[in-house]
C-alpha cells in the first residue's frame, strides 16, 4: 500500500508535535509552580527593613514586634511607634531611619508591600498554630536570615492540608499534636 | 393567587390540621400546585434566556480575555496589595479580636443596657449588657438593628439652611449656631418651644433647665406617639398617685390580658417576656402560668395565649363590667348574656372565672394602652378585688425624669404658634409633623413660626421639610449620656466611635447655644458637662467609697451604677369611683385600632432595611402595613387579602390594602403606625401607608381607638409581600399519605402531667437504614447541637435580626421577598390550627437542622456542602457553583440562594455604599451572586471558642459557644452546646420527654431538637 502524506502526518508528525506540546507543558507546569505559588516573591519595601539584622543578628523575638499573634488570628504588622521605641535614639542618622522618622513625624503609616497571603475566603488563624507550638519558620521560612523579606513556602490549600494531614510526622517534637482538622469549616466560613 | 373566590361556601368544612393561610386551608388549587414547586412562581423569571440581552457569551468571553490580557500586561500579577499598620496603636485593640463597651440603648425610652462589639474601632454588633438589672443581657429587635441606623448612608452629613427658594444649602456649624443664637436673643419675650421625646436622662433634664434659665421664654414639650397616659390617669383616679407599680409576671398564675400586647410592644417587653416565660418551664409544671387574652386583632400576646377570646376593643368596658359582676357579686348572668351577644362560648368565660376565683392573689388583669381610661379604672378595681396587689412589685418601680406633656399644653402651644407668639421651635430629634394628629393643625401652625430648627440623627424627614435649619446630630453610638428609668440604678451611655459625619451631639448643640458663643463647641463639651453633673449632683448621693475619677471610670466600664433609692408609694385604692363605669355605651359599626409596628416602632426605624424585612410575627407580611380584618368582615365587604379599602373616620380617610387575619374580631380594623413615610430616605419611602392621618385629638375613645368608622371597598388591589406561603412543607402532596408529618407537636399541661411520655407514643417509626456509611468520627469530640423550647419561643423575631447583624445577611427588598428570595437564615414559621375564625397559633423557629444524614450533602455535584466531624453541615461558598440541588433536596427549606449580588441589586446598589462596609462582621464571608448559603451555627463563634481553648490549653466545651440567636433570645428558648457531653444542658433537652425532631421519619437525624409546646388548657377548654 502506498504511503500517503496523510499517513506520514498521522504516524510521525502528529505524535512528535503532541509529545513536544505535552513535554513543554509539563516542564513549564512544574518549573513555574513556585512562581505561581508566589515563592520567591520579594518586592521592594518602602523602608528597607532587614529581618536578618533585627531577628537574626540582634535576636529580637518575633513577638516583640508581631504582638497579638498568640491571641488573635492576625499576626499584626507592628505600628510605627514600635519601631520608634528604639529608633528615637538608635541609628537616627541612617537614611532608612530618617525615612522612618519622617513617616512617624507626619503620622503617615508605612504602606508595606504584602507578601504572605492565603487565598480569598480563607480564615487562617495564627494564634491556634502558635499556641500549639508550631514555629513561625514552618510557614514563613528562615526570616532571621532574610535581608529582604520574601515568601518561602506555598500558601495554597494543598500546602495547608499537607501539614494538617501529616502533623505527627511533621512535628515529632510536639507531644500535644495529633492532626490538624481537615474539614471545610476549619478555614472556610 | 387564583381569581377563585377566596372564602368558599363550605366554611364549615376546613381541614382540621395545621394551616398557614386560607389558600392552604381550603386547598386552593394554586396552593396545591405551588407546593409541588421548589421555588415560587416567578423566582427564575429574570433568568429566562429569551429575555436576556443580546450580548452573547462569545462576545463576553472575548472581552474578558482581552481585558485580562491588558491587565496582565499592565500590572505585576504577584502584587498582593499593601499592609497598612497603625502609627499609634490604641492600647485596647488587638487586631482580630473584638473589644466590648457597655452603654445604654437609645432606640426607645426604656434605655436597656447594651454591650457594643467593636472590631478595630468600628461597632459591628449590639447585644444586651448582662449586668443590667432590668434587661439582663437582652435587647429587642430595634436595639439590635440600631447599628444599621448608625451606618445609614443617607444620614444627613452637614447642617443645612433653607434658602429663600425653599431649597436647602449647606451651612457651617459655627455660622448656623451664630444665626440661631441671634434668633433666640431677638425672641422679644416670645416663646421658644423645644419638642422632644421622653426625657430619660437626668443630666439632659438639668441641661434643659439651664437652657430655660438662659432663654427664659423657652418651654419643653415631650411627647410619644404611643404612651401610657390612659393607664397613668386611671391609676391617679383610683389610687391617687401616678406611681404605677411594676408587675411580678413571674409569680402570676393566671394572666388576663385585655387588648394588651405586653409581650410584643407595650411596656418594657424585655422584662415582661423574661418574667412571663420563667413560668413556661416544662420541668416546673406546678408554676406553669396560664395566659388568657381578650383582644380584637391577633397580637403577639394573643398568639401565645393559652386561651384567646376575640372581642372588639370597644366592648372591653362591657366585658370588664360583666367580669366585675361575676366576681364581685357572684352573678354570672351578665357574663353569660355578654358571651351570647359577642359569640363567645360561655365555657371559655366560665373557665376564666373559675381560674380567677381559685387563684386569688395569683391572678392579674392587664389592660392595654389603647383602651380608654374608664377600662383601666375598672381593671384597677377588679385587680384589687382579685388580690392582684400581691403581684405588684415593691423592690423596683418606674422612674420618670420628666413627664410627657398633656394634650391641653400641646393645644395651647399650637394656638400661640398660630397667633404668632412663638419665635422659634426646636425639634430635638423628633418628627411631630409625621406623628401629631392632623387636626392639631401642626403643619399650618409651624408655617407661622419664623424659625423652625430641627435636629435629626437620621436623614431628612417630614418635619425637616418645614424647617429653616436642619442640624444633623449624633447617633446613640456616637453619644455620651445617662439615663434613669427605674429606681435602684442609673445607666451610662458612652460613644464607641467618633462621629462618622459632621454631626454633633444634640446636647452639645444646646450647650453651645446656652454658652452664647459658637466657638464654645468641642467634642468633649457634653462629656465634660455630664461628668461635672455626675460629680456635683449624682455622685454625692451614691455614697461611693471610691474617689470620683475611679468611680466614673468604673461606672463607664459597667454601664450602670446602682443606687439605693426606694420605690415611691403606689397609693392605696380609693373606696369611691367604682360606679363610674356602669354607664356602658352601645357598641356598633366598625372600630379602628391603631397600633405600634413590631418592626419600625413609631416610624423612627422605618429607614432600617433589616427591620422592614423582618416578617410581622403574626401575618408574616414584610415591607408594609395593612388593615387586618376578620374573614367574616372581609366577606361582608366582598374583599380579599390585597384588596384596597377606604376607611373613613370623621373627615379623615385612608386607602389601604387589607389582610384577612384569622382570629380577628369582626368589624375591627387594625392598622400599624410608623409606615408611609415621606421625604425620609430610600428605604422607607413608598413603604406602607401613612395611617397616622387617621389620628384625631378628640374624636376617638383614645388616641388609638376610633368607633363609628366607615369602611368601603374601593376596587383595585395592592400586593403585599407575605413570607408564609413559600418554603412550604409539602403538605398538599403528602396529605393523603398514611403518615402524618408531625412538624408541630403539641400537648396540654394536663395531658403531660398524666403521661409524661405521651409525645413518644405517637412517634413515627424511623427506619434507620441508610445507603451511606455512618459517620464514624462524630462521637470522638464535641458534636454541636441546638434545642428550641417551643414553650418559651414567642415568635418575636429578635433572633432573626441578631442573625442579620452577625452573619452579614443582605436586605433584598419587597419585590424579591414576594418572589420567595428572602435571605434570612432563620425564620419563625407560624401555623394556624382549628377554626379559621378563631384559630390556635403555633410557632416554630426554623433554621438549618444540621442533619447527620443531610439530604443536601448527597446531591451536591461539587461537594460544596459536606459534613464536619463535629456534626455541622458545612457550606463552602467558594466551592458552590449554584446548582441549587441542595435546596431542592432540603426537606426543611432553610437554604437560601443568592439570585443576585443583593448588595448590588437592592435599590440600585444602595447597600454597596462604602459606609456599609463598616457594619459587616469581618469573621464572616460576604456572599455574592450565584452561591447557596444557610445557617452555619455561627461557625465563626465556634472557631473563636476553639481558638481560645487552644490558647488556654483547655478542652473545648459546649458551653463556651453561644450562637447569635441564642444570645438574642429574651426567653432563653434557644440552647446550644455539645451533645457528646453527657452533663450538658443540651443533652438534657435532646433526651427530654417532649423533645422531637421535625420530619424525623425521614431519617435525616437533625441536630436541632424541638421541645413540644404545652398549652395550659384543661380538657374542657380544648
Amino acid at each position: 500500500m502506498k504511503k500517503t502524506f496523510l499517513d506520514y502526518v498521522l504516524r510521525v508528525r502528529l505524535p512528535i508535535t503532541l509529545f513536544i506540546a505535552l513535554l513543554s507543558f509539563t516542564i513549564t507546569y512544574f518549573a513555574s509552580r513556585a512562581e505561581r505559588d508566589g515563592i520567591g516573591y520579594t518586592p521592594n519595601q518602602p523602608v528597607n527593613f532587614s529581618h536578618k539584622l533585627h531577628a537574626g543578628d540582634m535576636k529580637i523575638d518575633c513577638q516583640y514586634c508581631h504582638t497579638g499573634v498568640e491571641k488573635s488570628r492576625i499576626a499584626m504588622v507592628p505600628p510605627l511607634e514600635t519601631c520608634m521605641n528604639c529608633h528615637k535614639i538608635a541609628r537616627k542618622d541612617r537614611p532608612e531611619i530618617v525615612k522612618l522618622t519622617n513617616y512617624y513625624n507626619k503620622g503617615i503609616a508605612i504602606p508595606w508591600k504584602r507578601i504572605h497571603k492565603v487565598p480569598d475566603f480563607v480564615y487562617f488563624n495564627h494564634s491556634v498554630h502558635v499556641n500549639k507550638g508550631i514555629d513561625c519558620t514552618n510557614c514563613h521560612g528562615n526570616v532571621n536570615q532574610m535581608e529582604h523579606i520574601g515568601q518561602m513556602n506555598s500558601f495554597q490549600m494543598s500546602a495547608c492540608l499537607d501539614c494538617h494531614r501529616n502533623a505527627i510526622s511533621r512535628f515529632p517534637e510536639l507531644k500535644n499534636i495529633n492532626y490538624g482538622p481537615d474539614n471545610c469549616f476549619t478555614c472556610h466560613r | 393567587m387564583s381569581d377563585k373566590k377566596l372564602i368558599p361556601d363550605n366554611l364549615n368544612n376546613p381541614d382540621p390540621d395545621y394551616w398557614r393561610s386560607f389558600e392552604e386551608l381550603y386547598n386552593d388549587p394554586s396552593f396545591v400546585e405551588s407546593s409541588k414547586h421548589e421555588f415560587m412562581d416567578g423566582a427564575v423569571d429574570e433568568f429566562d434566556t429569551d429575555k436576556l440581552s443580546g450580548f452573547s457569551r462569545r462576545k463576553f468571553f472575548a472581552l474578558v480575555g482581552a481585558s485580562a490580557a491588558l491587565a496582565a500586561a499592565g500590572c505585576n500579577y504577584r502584587d498582593k496589595g499593601e499592609i497598612i499598620p497603625y502609627v499609634h496603636k490604641p492600647e485596647e485593640i488587638t487586631l482580630g479580636k473584638p473589644t466590648y463597651y457597655a452603654s445604654t440603648c437609645r432606640a426607645c425610652p426604656h434605655s436597656c443596657g447594651i454591650l457594643i462589639k467593636t472590631r478595630e474601632g468600628r461597632p459591628i454588633k449590639i447585644d444586651g449588657n448582662p449586668d443590667h438589672p432590668v434587661s439582663k443581657g437582652k435587647i429587642c429587635n430595634k436595639g439590635h438593628a440600631d447599628i444599621l441606623n448608625l451606618y445609614d448612608p443617607e444620614r444627613l452629613a452637614k447642617p443645612m439652611k433653607k434658602m429663600n427658594d425653599g431649597s436647602f444649602s449647606k451651612i457651617d456649624w459655627f455660622r448656623s449656631d451664630d444665626e440661631i443664637m441671634g434668633i433666640f436673643d431677638n425672641a422679644n419675650g416670645k416663646e421658644i418651644a423645644i419638642i422632644t421625646h421622653t426625657i430619660v436622662s437626668p443630666t439632659f433634664k438639668t441641661l434643659l433647665d439651664d437652657f430655660v434659665k438662659k432663654y427664659p421664654t423657652s418651654k419643653v414639650y415631650s411627647y410619644e406617639l404611643f404612651n401610657e397616659q390612659n393607664r397613668v390617669s386611671a391609676w391617679e383616679k383610683s389610687y391617687g398617685t401616678t406611681n404605677i407599680p411594676l408587675i411580678k409576671w413571674n409569680e402570676a398564675k393566671i394572666i388576663l390580658s385585655l387588648e394588651s400586647d405586653f409581650l410584643g410592644t407595650e411596656g418594657n417587653i424585655i422584662e415582661n417576656t423574661r418574667l412571663y416565660s420563667e413560668n413556661r418551664n416544662v420541668d416546673d409544671l406546678k408554676n406553669f402560668n396560664k395566659l388568657y387574652s381578650v383582644e380584637g386583632d391577633m397580637s403577639l400576646t394573643g398568639m401565645n395565649a393559652d386561651i384567646r377570646i376575640k372581642l372588639r376593643p370597644d366592648a372591653q368596658l362591657e366585658f370588664v363590667n360583666c367580669l366585675w359582676n361575676a366576681i364581685h357579686d357572684n352573678n354570672n348572668e351578665l357574663l353569660k348574656s355578654f358571651g351570647i351577644k359577642y359569640g363567645i362560648p360561655f365555657k371559655k368565660l366560665n373557665n376564666l372565672l373559675k381560674d380567677i376565683r381559685s387563684n386569688k392573689g395569683k391572678s392579674i388583669i392587664h389592660a392595654g394602652r389603647t383602651l380608654p381610661e374608664n377600662v383601666h379604672i375598672a381593671v384597677n378595681y377588679l385587680n384589687d378585688l382579685i388580690g392582684a396587689s400581691n403581684l405588684f412589685r415593691n423592690d423596683s418601680a418606674e422612674y420618670s425624669v420628666s413627664s410627657l406633656v398633656d394634650q391641653e399644653k400641646l393645644n395651647s402651644l399650637i394656638l400661640s404658634m398660630n397667633s404668632g407668639n412663638v419665635a422659634a421651635v426646636i425639634h430635638l430629634d423628633t418628627n411631630p409633623v409625621f406623628h401629631f394628629p392632623s387636626d392639631y393643625g401642626y403643619v399650618d401652625a409651624i408655617k407661622k413660626v419664623p424659625s423652625v430648627i430641627t435636629l435629626t440623627s437620621g436623614n431628612y424627614n417630614e418635619t425637616t421639610a418645614l424647617s429653616n435649619y436642619v442640624l444633623p446630630v449624633n447617633h446613640g453610638l456616637e453619644s455620651w449620656g445617662d439615663a434613669k428609668t427605674r429606681t435602684g440604678f442609673y445607666s451610662l451611655q458612652q460613644p464607641v466611635i467618633l462621629p462618622l459625619l459632621e454631626t454633633r451631639q444634640k446636647e452639645a448643640v444646646l450647650l453651645t447655644w446656652i454658652s452664647g458663643a459658637s466657638i464654645t463647641y468641642s467634642l468633649d463639651l457634653y462629656r465634660n458637662y455630664l461628668k461635672s453633673n455626675w460629680k456635683n449632683n449624682i455622685y454625692p448621693s451614691l455614697n461611693s467609697k471610691l474617689d470620683f475619677e475611679q468611680f466614673w471610670n468604673g461606672a463607664l466600664h459597667d454601664g450602670i451604677v446602682l443606687d439605693h433609692s426606694v420605690p415611691p408609694d403606689q397609693g392605696s385604692i380609693k373606696s369611691s369611683g367604682i360606679n363610674e363605669f356602669n354607664n356602658i355605651p352601645p357598641v356598633s359599626g366598625y372600630v379602628l385600632v391603631l397600633k405600634e409596628s413590631y418592626a419600625v416602632g413609631d416610624g423612627r426605624f422605618s429607614n432600617n432595611g433589616w427591620l422592614n424585612e423582618l416578617p410581622n410575627p403574626i401575618s408574616k407580611i414584610v415591607w408594609d402595613n395593612y388593615a387586618s380584618i376578620s374573614m367574616k368582615t372581609a366577606a361582608e365587604l366582598d374583599v380579599k387579602t390585597n384588596d384596597l379599602i377606604e376607611i373613613t373616620s370623621g373627615t379623615r380617610t385612608l386607602k389601604i390594602p387589607i389582610n384577612i387575619q384569622p382570629g380577628c374580631a369582626d368589624k375591627t380594623i387594625t392598622i400599624e403606625l410608623g409606615y408611609g413615610r415621606n421625604n425620609s430616605g430610600t428605604i422607607s419611602e413608598g413603604v406602607g401607608f401613612n395611617a397616622n392621618i387617621m389620628q384625631s385629638k378628640n374624636s376617638g375613645l383614645t388616641p388609638w381607638l376610633f368607633t363609628d368608622v366607615k369602611v368601603q371597598k374601593t376596587g383595585g388591589s395592592y400586593p403585599l409581600a407575605i413570607t408564609q406561603e413559600f418554603h412550604a412543607f409539602d403538605k398538599g402532596l403528602t396529605k393523603d399519605a398514611a403518615q402524618k408529618r408531625n412538624i408541630i407537636k403539641e400537648g396540654t399541661v394536663a395531658e403531660y402531667k398524666i403521661n409524661p411520655e405521651f409525645l413518644k407514643e405517637g412517634r413515627d417509626e424511623v427506619n434507620n437504614t441508610s445507603l451511606y456509611p455512618p459517620h464514624t468520627d462524630l462521637k470522638k469530640s464535641v458534636k454541636w447541637a441546638m434545642s428550641v423550647d417551643l414553650n418559651k419561643c414567642l415568635g418575636c423575631g429578635e433572633c432573626v435580626i441578631s442573625c442579620y447583624s452577625e452573619n452579614n445577611i443582605p436586605v433584598v427588598g419587597k419585590e424579591q421577598v414576594s418572589k420567595g428570595r428572602d435571605m434570612q437564615w432563620l425564620r419563625v414559621d407560624r401555623y394556624y390550627s382549628g377554626d379559621p375564625e378563631d384559630p390556635q397559633v403555633s410557632q416554630q423557629l426554623m433554621l438549618c437542622q444540621h442533619c447527620d444524614h443531610a439530604p443536601c450533602e448527597n446531591v451536591c455535584p461539587v461537594s460544596a456542602t459536606t459534613h464536619s466531624p463535629d456534626g455541622l453541615n458545612q457550606m463552602v461558598y467558594n466551592r458552590c457553583v449554584g446548582t441549587r440541588y441542595c435546596s431542592n433536596n432540603c426537606p426543611y427549606k432553610v437554604r437560601r440562594f443568592n439570585y443576585f449580588n443583593f448588595r448590588d441589586h437592592f435599590n440600585n446598589g444602595y447597600q454597596l455604599s462604602p459606609i456599609f462596609d463598616l457594619v459587616f462582621n469581618p469573621e464572616v464571608t460576604i456572599r455574592s451572586r450565584g452561591v447557596m448559603e444557610k445557617c452555619t451555627f455561627c461557625i465563626q463563634r465556634i472557631m473563636e471558642a476553639r481558638e481560645d481553648a487552644i490558647r488556654d490549653d483547655k478542652p473545648l466545651k459546649g458551653s463556651d459557644v453561644h450562637t447569635a440567636c441564642q444570645d438574642a433570645c429574651i426567653t432563653t428558648a434557644i440552647h446550644f452546646g455539645d451533645m457528646n457531653d453527657t452533663d450538658s444542658e443540651i443533652n438534657k433537652y435532646r433526651n427530654h420527654n417532649l423533645g422531637y425532631h421535625v420530619l424525623e421519619n425521614l431519617n435525616t437525624r437533625p441536630n436541632v431538637t424541638y421541645l413540644a409546646k404545652l398549652k395550659n388548657t384543661d380538657k374542657e377548654d380544648a
